[in-house]
């Protein structure tokens, strides 16, 4: 069997990964290959044609293939491999990575993995939406692709379900495209996505958006003519009596992304199941040593800049861990109120700074989020407005940290 | 007249209020910059947008090239713009900041491609 | 002028294609109608994909018999039609002492059927078999088993084609006429046909054809069962089907593993009369779940990854009571054969049953043998289920076979390219779904599903607007977005 000795494999090539290997590069560590499974690098964000990406970062409104572009022009400069076209078949827990081309099979033992796969969309069956199936009906990031890479219109009356971020600028894209957008349906009491692109996107174009409302039923036996839609109680439960019906060519789902995983689990690695990502410690490294991650397989993120600012991070913690052969041990956990969803990392060490992820779990105003230690306040962080749709980052010195004890991450109003 | 609107020129997406008296703002509050403020006097007068969508591309490894404008444009002609933009057509290969439509309909912006393509082997 | 066959069989299902297949054992000019774009669209695409033991059925009827010839010979079947099959054995899982009568009887009843190596079993054992069940006894039946369903209609379907036997699509049988004293007439929606025997496998149409024929007298009853499906990630906690302790009527709500790695629950029995709804209500998913979760305490909504539904169609007598297979040349009616209420043990007993037919039309007609028979047919080869030397020998071959395109079932562009050009002219996405497990992973096509349509397109130059998904009319797209 033909085994290649790696530094660094890098598991996609999107933003997280592209950024992982530009840092990496730079600090030294030169060793590297990304795999991609597409046929260019970029990730996701080939088909994420609008702006909105790279304000923080580059401090300009790009695309999305622009951002993109910036980190695949650098990889290009600096002659960093990468595979394209190529899939990773299984990673296992002593890096061992197998992927498959046109050119056969490779096998891969790398000193690091670094995982950054992204996510996919959550599905009709996993919420099983009642009903017909008839054709018509999809995920917003598979009529994303449809519409802007394969040039295929998929509909021409739509409904969408989920006020995700994916399915609001679908929503736009629509419009834009002469079809006719009847209203966007949210389960919960507020949107799920960032407020400038329900203005953008929906407000923009008279969009109506029906928040506490749901689809409880789907009609069409070759195609998809209509939904029923209810309006929900506060359990998120449909209050029967309230059914209206909607006809539609075409039926949008925007219900939630889902870190890809699959090749992390193969390689034993641990996920949590509030980010259904890796658990990860202060250095991004997962329950397996020697294997990282960042980007959306590790927790969704809604801003690419931080995906890049996350790979980042990550690299310079991949950097040490093969210059040294090994990492300092995170041993401190970080605890989540009950209003904190959950914080990526999961454990940290007192020897370094560290940035604190996470999101609310409803909607709050003029809050205050508090990190502390014990009875020791280390940090605490004002907010006009934080909503979940929105990941927080806070920025932890690590000499604020008096002890080895557990760190808890709160929100007061 | 008391309005409200949410900026988007970043993710703070800040609540403004404005107090308007007939075609004047009296007041304008509860933005965290100076670019929000400009940001919702420009809404009020001529609210502006930015828009990407697709150019056809002749002979390239994919159908369509995306694009976007360089400069936002009054949001009410939006599809007027869309139109100019359906008419168009590109040969591969197209790269990052080539223009497709110079000065679309005078409004001081172009079209630029946003994607490097190549042309069809 | 109308094409004229000695056979013309109505549905390609399980049934229809196995009818078929072993006609073409023969030398006659055999011709299969089916409504639907593809095979294997309704009841047989849409059930437990369990082979079965044979002891859940009176003694004496055909649906005992049939069973258990088809699930002894299955091992055989199964390699010389290349359907993925395994005899995994399954489980009748009892705690009371109604259950320990119960399962004692329906072990005399498999005896007397012909089943074999049927036992009670205690705990211990049980817990062996299947660490992961609740209960306190079973029965255990070895030589029960799980199929591909899909794989083993198009297999038939396919081996038939082979053999010379023509498929029509699309082809909906409108109305049968008398054209003469040695053909019929049957209009479909796209032109007539003349035929000296007219084979009825409609299954759930199969009284409107008997109708049609002039054979009177049946009366359907539509039991609808849901199923929820689960990821295959955790496959591996289900070793072979369990069911609890079955009444008459019904199996009762069971999980089953299927031979792609997933389980299955389900299914429910909601008598219906429109046979052409199959969606799943949020009611009966609920039901299911915690019904099956006392037997089996690992369903959780996170594995959730599909729901489906199938409507079995049994025949009921007038006073309502659930009667046996029919299969028939009624005198009445010369030159038909029907059969009629073909519902569950049918996917088991398709090629028993079709052997019948065989045997019915020998009692009429002499059949001369079909000198160019091969009863071997060769379906797509799954790279993911290779050895890695098997892998890059298939990759040097064709590079095709190098570029996944499902990822979440490890599907190559070769297996879809092949799949496109299948031997009966399918061109729908789920076809292509069927004959190669793409768009069937957790992420349900949310990755692949773009890149079939992209291959669709390529390998039969069609319009973007003529791409079906699934069913007549399922057109998956609108346009371009650019002309």
């Amino acid at each position: 069997m033909n085994l290649i000795n790696k530094d660094v494999v890098i598991i996609g090539g999107g933003p997280a990964g592209l950024a992982a290997a530009v840092l990496l590069y730079k600090n030294g560590i030169k060793d590297i290959l990304i795999i991609e499974r597409e046929k260019t690098l970029g990730g996701i964000l080939r088909q994420c044609i609008h702006d909105g990406f790279g304000l923080t970062r580059f401090k300009e409104q790009l695309s999305g293939p622009e951002y993109a572009q910036r980190f695949i022009d650098q990889v290009e400069e600096l002659n960093i491999s990468y595979q394209i076209d190529t899939t990773v078949l299984n990673i296992t827990d002593d890096k061992m990575i197998q992927a498959v081309n046109r050119n056969g099979l490779f096998n891969y033992k790398a000193k690091a993995i670094i995982l950054a796969m992204g996510c996919r969309e959550r599905t009709r069956g996993a919420l099983t939406i009642p009903g017909e199936r008839p054709a018509g009906i999809m995920t917003a990031g598979v009529a994303q692709s449809y519409i802007n890479l394969h040039n295929i219109m998929v509909g021409k009356d739509v409904i969408i379900l989920g006020s995700g971020d994916i399915g609001l600028i679908m929503a736009r894209r629509f419009t834009l495209e002469g079809a006719k957008v009847k209203g966007v349906f949210e389960i919960l009491p507020y949107p799920s996505g960032l407020t400038r692109n329900i203005e953008q996107c929906l407000n923009d174009y008279n969009i109506p958006l029906y928040l506490s409302h749901t689809i409880t039923n789907i009609h069409g036996n070759a195609r998809i003519t209509g939904v029923t839609v209810s309006k929900v109680d506060e359990n998120l439960k449909p209050i029967p009596g309230t059914e209206k019906l909607y006809t539609c060519d075409t039926l949008i789902l925007s219900v939630g992304l889902i870190p890809e995983n699959e090749l992390s689990l193969d390689a034993g690695v641990k996920l949590d199941n509030r980010t259904r990502g890796p658990v990860v410690d202060g250095n991004y490294q997962t329950s397996v040593e020697g294997i990282f991650a960042a980007g959306n397989v590790l927790h969704v993120h809604d801003l690419v800049d931080f995906v890049s600012i996350e790979a980042e991070r990550l690299a310079y913690s991949v950097t040490e861990y093969i210059k040294n052969n090994s990492l300092p041990k995170c041993e401190i956990i970080i605890n989540t109120s009950k209003d904190i969803n959950y914080t990526v990392p999961q454990y940290i060490d007192k020897t370094k700074d560290f940035t604190l992820s996470f999101r609310v779990k409803r909607p709050f105003k003029n809050c205050r989020i508090l990190v502390k230690q014990g009875e020791l306040v280390i940090k605490i962080a004002a907010y006009k407005k934080v909503i979940p749709a929105e990941m927080i980052n806070i920025l932890i010195n690590h000499k604020s940290l008096q002890s080895d004890k557990d760190l808890e991450v709160s929100i007061e109003c | 007249m008391l309005k409200e609107y949410t900026c988007i020129i970043c993710p703070n997406g800040c609540e403004i209020s404005v107090e308007m008296q007939g075609e004047e703002i009296i007041k304008l509050e509860g933005s965290l910059c100076d670019r929000g403020d400009k940001y919702i006097k420009q809404e009020i007068i001529n609210p502006q947008r930015n828009i990407a969508s697709s150019v056809l591309l002749e002979n390239g490894v994919l159908p369509l090239a995306s694009v976007r404008l360089t400069n936002p444009i009054p949001k009410s002609i939006i599809f007027n713009v869309m139109e100019e933009i359906k008419k168009t057509r590109l040969k591969a290969p197209v790269y990052v900041g080539q223009v497709a439509i110079q000065n679309i309909l005078n409004l001081d912006s172009d079209v630029i491609v946003t994607k490097n393509i190549a042309s069809k082997k | 002028m109308t094409t004229k066959y000695d056979i013309l069989i109505i549905g390609a299902g399980v049934i229809g294609s196995a009818v078929a297949r072993e006609l073409s054992r023969y030398d006659l000019k055999i011709c299969v109608l089916e409504k639907n774009p593809d095979v294997c669209c309704e009841t047989s695409g849409r059930n437990s994909a369990v082979i079965h033991g044979g002891f859940a059925y009176e003694i004496g009827t055909k649906k005992a018999e049939c069973c258990v010839e088809g699930c002894l010979e299955f091992d055989k079947i199964a390699e010389e039609l290349d359907v993925p099959f395994k005899r995994t054995g399954k489980v009748l899982v009892g705690s009371t002492r109604e259950d320990h009568e119960s399962l004692q009887k329906t072990i005399e009843i498999g005896r007397a059927n012909g089943s074999i190596g049927l036992e009670l079993i205690d705990k211990n054992r049980l817990l062996e078999l299947v660490p992961t069940v609740i209960g306190e006894f079973a029965m255990f039946s070895p030589k029960s088993g799980i199929v591909d369903p899909f794989q083993y209609n198009i297999a038939l379907a396919e081996n038939a084609k082979k053999n010379g036997v023509d498929f029509y699509f699309e082809h909906e049988v409108v109305n049968i006429y008398r054209k003469t004293d040695e053909y019929w007439l049957i209009r479909t929606i796209q032109g007539d046909f003349e035929t000296r025997w007219v084979v009825n496998c409609a299954g759930l149409g199969s009284v409107k054809i008997s109708g049609m024929l002039g054979i009177h007298g049946y009366n359907l009853g539509g039991s609808k069962g849901d199923y929820i499906v689960l990821d295959k990630r955790i496959g591996h906690l289900l070793p072979m089907p369990v069911y609890p302790v079955p009444t008459t009527t019904y199996m009762g709500i069971h999980v089953t593993p299927t031979i792609g790695g997933n389980v299955i629950v389900g299914p429910n029995a909601d008598y219906v009369d429109d046979y052409t709804y199959y969606g799943v209500t949020q009611k009966n998913i609920v039901f299911l779940a915690e019904n099956a979760f006392a037997l089996w305490p690992h369903i959780h909504k996170s594995d959730y990854i599909r729901n489906y539904s199938g409507i079995q169609p049994k025949w009921l007598d007038r006073q309502g009571i659930l009667e046996d297979f029919v299969i028939e040349a009624p005198k009445e009616v010369p030159n038909t054969i029907n059969l009629v209420g073909i519902e569950s043990p049918g996917l088991t007993s398709a090629l028993p049953i079709a052997r019948r037919v065989v045997n019915l039309l020998k009692e009429h007609e002499q059949l001369h043998p079909n000198k160019g028979f091969n009863p071997k047919r060769k379906g797509i080869i799954r790279f993911n289920n290779q050895g890695n030397e098997v892998k890059e020998k298939l990759i040097a071959e064709n590079p095709d076979y190098g570029e996944i395109i499902c990822r979440c079932e490890g599907v190559t562009k070769a297996e879809i390219v092949q799949a496109i050009h299948n031997p009966l002219g399918v061109d729908t996405v789920t076809g292509i779904k069927y004959r190669t497990r793409s768009m069937m992973g957790r992420c349900q096509g949310g990755y692949c599903q773009m890149r079939i349509a992209q291959i669709i397109q390529e390998e039969l130059n069609k319009n973007v607007t003529d791409i079906i998904y699934s069913r007549k009319e399922s057109n998956m797209f609108v346009g371009t977005v650019r002309e």
